[in-house]
């Protein structure tokens, strides 16, 4: 297991390196430039060349590019050319409030759906089923902006639970987690529905019900664990989205997070910042699948063996 | 550890991702507070640095005082200045300063600390502000004197712009490259509390305050003790916040949302003229508008009264010169406006050789007029694009729109590859002229490619040998008369500048003072008990 672990961790540092060679080249090849952004009516020419100089905009590509990886490799991310402050603080600042989005809406997906598609998978060709899949698709279809606008009419306007919007403290996450996360659900529904009725069908379930187990432990103590190995994977898949993925979220609810901070320096075209939002964005993709295949190794006995 | 430790330990921490993060509640105080929405030109300032900052917001306007403010009919007027006078040849300023004003640290403003904050422009990105005085001379405690490089009228402006507050000399030195982030000091009737870039700058009302303008009524302490300027990203939800009462005011509505808050009968409004001015590019460089000829047609072509009609239902006023209308020196004499005048238009066309063809578009030597058109991204702009494709298609010119984004459009005016496109700037002083105008600005952000050898000759007038600020009124207006006469620009509409606030919430005086929203209406804004 150990090694395994170490081995994947190892094949990291290439994958990394192309990385950040692709976020480079993406942000340096569109058009447009930060400086655009600094000067205002009445600055002059002069001063174009000055910030270009200051912040090497004036070097080639490729030198560019090492100065950048240099400083990365040392832990400095740089400067933000249009914030003017160092990037490792720009993201420290909005990380927390995209992790607290992200993760309470993945938990929120992963019990709901997981208990959706329990209920589909043990009422089988019912009704029951029918509505819980028909309601899991119109769910995920809807679009999330749409979704989050709604809710703040009827929660926030109609009923005045939660406040509309802003990230003041706990009661402010709950519309957006509910509008984040039910897209999630419908994945992990369907999943853990079809991989239950799949395990159900073998051999060993038969002997459970030989034994004169009752239907109910069966289905969540062996059927259940045993479909739970593809749900965690997918799970896992989506640990890099929680971080950058919940961007028109945090745009209907005026919430911060690393999603708007990408965007806005994106339309700047502020290089430094994008580039460190890009990178952590790929890693934190990579990293998510790691863990996704550790877990899955530990759950699976048989996993283990192989890879170890 | 086995394998249900493990999966017990991974959802813990799951768990602890998703809950233990949240942030407590602050607590609120009962006394008099508002909520400001923030404009979206104002979105994202990411620090409260007058001297180094690139973006400034609302709450700099607030925590820092300027050595004079400007009013709405953009006159100027004294504030930490007390009075000032220019020798007759523009080349030393003598400012009288107020006497008994303290920084939010409780050091004392004078000559000093003018003569530190000046010196300290130098190398900032804001450098060309200050760049025509020489020096600063501390003539006694209170008084200072600019000896200046070259006659610079536009000084005056300069020095009421939010770039040019005045921070403390010794917190500022103290904080180092945190200053504008973790601390800002001034002299303002706010102090900053708390400030998370993006999200919401906390002020308290600064009780000391007792030199307020003599734009304000109230000319001590503000009224609202406690101000939060929330940035709202979404227009949608920033009309939710106000027709509920979350927030008291939006500082600046989107043209489109008007009709909507019109509705609702606890949403009040104030106007404030307009700021910028939306205009055609014509791209001198190349064919057809190469031509004198081709851009006088197609700048008479234009009916701003219908992009004012269907763009902005009415709200705004039409453009019919280059500045905005509360300029002076856009009162040029009316003979050189541009106003719609299809006949004219056709007249033109007809006369340059443009004959109309069977599908109603013209065509010269076998070649049919054709224009390239390109628009920002926004709805408003492909609005505008939309219109003036129809005007111009009434007059025999047959148009194809290109969209992008304000960024990829700037870069691709750069290329000169345009002929007519849809722009728009945001500036309330006539050297916009220059910006726009100038040969030195040649391809960016001169995109009209203008240069010519009379507009020169008037630009350098205006921008290098006004001693004054009237003799510089003068000399744009010809500056500017000359451009019109050569149709280097179709100007179109001038955007007005819209505040809703909440009755139930706030009290808001009937004029709001100064260019834009700020520190001389905000003092005498009061929360409704």
């Amino acid at each position: 297991m150990f090694l395994f672990i170490v081995k994947r961790l190892v094949l990291l540092v290439p994958v990394f390196f192309v990385v950040s060679v692709v976020v480079f080249l993406i942000i340096h090849l569109v058009p447009g430039d930060p400086i655009d952004n600094l000067l205002r009516a009445g600055s002059s020419t002069a001063q174009r060349v000055q910030i270009a100089a200051k912040y090497g905009l004036d070097r080639s590509l490729a030198e560019q590019y090492f100065v950048w990886m240099r400083r990365l490799v040392s832990g400095d991310l740089g400067t933000s050319i249009i914030q003017g402050r160092p990037v490792g603080a720009l993201i420290a600042q909005n990380l927390p409030y995209s992790l607290q989005l992200g993760g309470a809406a993945l938990l929120f997906s992963a019990l709901t759906g997981i208990a959706a598609g329990v209920l589909a998978a043990s009422f089988h060709g019912t009704k029951l089923d029918d509505g819980i899949s028909g309601l899991i698709l119109l769910g995920s279809t809807v679009p999330s902006f749409w979704l989050g606008l709604l809710l703040i009419l009827v929660f926030a306007v109609w009923l005045g639970w939660v406040p509309i919007s802003g990230a003041r403290g706990w009661t402010s996450l709950i519309l957006p987690v509910i509008a984040t996360g039910i897209g999630g659900i419908a994945l992990v529904a369907r999943v853990t529905r079809i991989a239950m009725i799949e395990t159900a069908r073998q051999d060993f379930v038969m002997l459970l019900h030989a034994k004169g187990l009752s239907p109910a432990i069966i289905q969540v103590r062996h059927v259940l664990r045993h479909a739970l190995v593809p749900v965690v994977t997918i799970l896992a898949l989506r640990i890099g989205w929680i971080l950058g993925g919940t961007v028109t979220i945090e745009y209907v609810f005026a919430r911060p997070g690393l999603g708007s901070l990408l965007i806005r320096a994106l339309n700047q075209r502020d290089y430094p910042l994008v580039q460190a939002c890009l990178l952590m964005l790929a890693m934190a993709v990579i990293l998510g699948t790691l863990l996704g295949d550790i877990i899955q190794a530990a759950m699976d006995p048989r996993q283990r063996e192989v890879r170890s | 550890m086995n394998r249900r430790e493990f999966l017990t330990s991974a959802s813990v921490v799951t768990l602890g991702i998703g809950l233990g993060l949240t942030s407590g509640l602050p607590a609120y105080a009962a006394e008099s507070e508002a909520v400001i929405v923030l404009g979206s030109a104002e979105a994202g300032a990411p620090n409260q640095d007058p001297i180094r900052a690139s973006l400034l917001s609302l709450a700099s306007n607030l925590i820092y005082d300027r050595l004079v403010e400007q009013d709405d009919d953009q006159s100027y007027h004294p504030h930490l200045a007390e009075s000032w006078e220019t020798d007759a040849d523009g080349m030393n300023w003598t400012f009288k300063l107020r006497q008994g004003v303290t920084f939010h640290d409780g050091e004392p403003f004078n000559a000093a600390a003018v003569v530190w904050w000046i010196g300290k422009y130098k190398g900032s990105v804001n450098e060309y502000m200050t760049a025509a005085i020489d020096r600063v001379e501390a003539v006694d405690d209170h008084t200072v004197r600019f000896v200046m490089k070259r006659p610079e009228p536009n000084l005056i402006f300069n020095l009421a712009a939010v770039f040019m507050g005045i921070p403390s000399p010794k917190s500022y030195e103290a904080a180092g490259d945190s200053y504008g982030v973790t601390e800002a000091i001034g002299t303002g009737p706010y102090k900053l509390e708390s400030f998370v870039v993006g999200q919401e700058i906390v002020l308290v009302a600064n009780e000391d305050y007792a030199w307020g303008t003599a734009l304000s009524e109230n000319q001590g302490a503000p009224h609202i003790k406690r101000l939060t300027l929330r940035e709202i990203p979404d227009s949608s939800t920033a009309f939710l916040e106000l027709k509920t009462g979350g927030v008291g005011m939006l500082s600046s509505v989107p043209d489109e949302f008007l009709p909507q808050l019109q509705k609702e009968k606890q949403v009040s409004f104030r106007d404030l003229p307009g700021m910028g001015v939306t205009y055609l590019i014509f791209n001198s460089r190349s064919e057809p508008f190469s031509d004198i000829t081709m851009r006088q047609a197609t700048a008479l072509a234009v009916d701003q009264n219908a992009v004012l009609k269907s763009v902005y239902s009415g709200v705004g006023r039409e453009a019919h010169q280059f500045l905005i209308s509360s300029l002076a020196e856009s009162k040029v004499d009316p003979q050189f406006e541009i106003r719609h005048d299809p006949d004219k238009a056709r007249k033109l066309l007809d006369a340059a050789g443009w004959t109309v063809g069977g599908d109603g578009i013209r065509t010269k030597d076998n070649k049919r007029l054709r224009i390239k058109f390109w628009t920002r991204s926004e709805t408003e702009f492909k609005r505008i694009a939309e219109v003036v494709q129809a005007q111009l298609k009434a007059v025999g010119m047959e148009t194809e729109i290109v969209t992008f984004d304000n960024t990829t459009l700037r870069d691709q005016l750069r290329k000169g590859e345009h002929q007519l496109v849809v722009s728009h700037y945001d500036w309330n002083n006539a050297d916009i002229l220059d910006w726009c105008f100038s040969a030195k600005n040649i391809p960016a952000p001169n995109s009209a490619m203008w240069n010519d050898a009379k507009s020169e000759e008037l630009h350098d007038i205006a921008m290098l040998h006004s001693k004054n600020w009237d003799e510089r009124v003068a000399n744009f207006k010809k500056y500017q008369e000359h451009l019109l006469s050569q149709y280097a620009f179709a100007p179109l509409h001038e955007p007005a500048q819209n505040t809703a606030y909440n009755k139930d919430l706030l009290e808001v005086p009937e004029r709001i003072r100064g260019p834009q929203l700020g520190q001389s209406t905000i003092v005498d804004m009061k929360a409704v008990q």
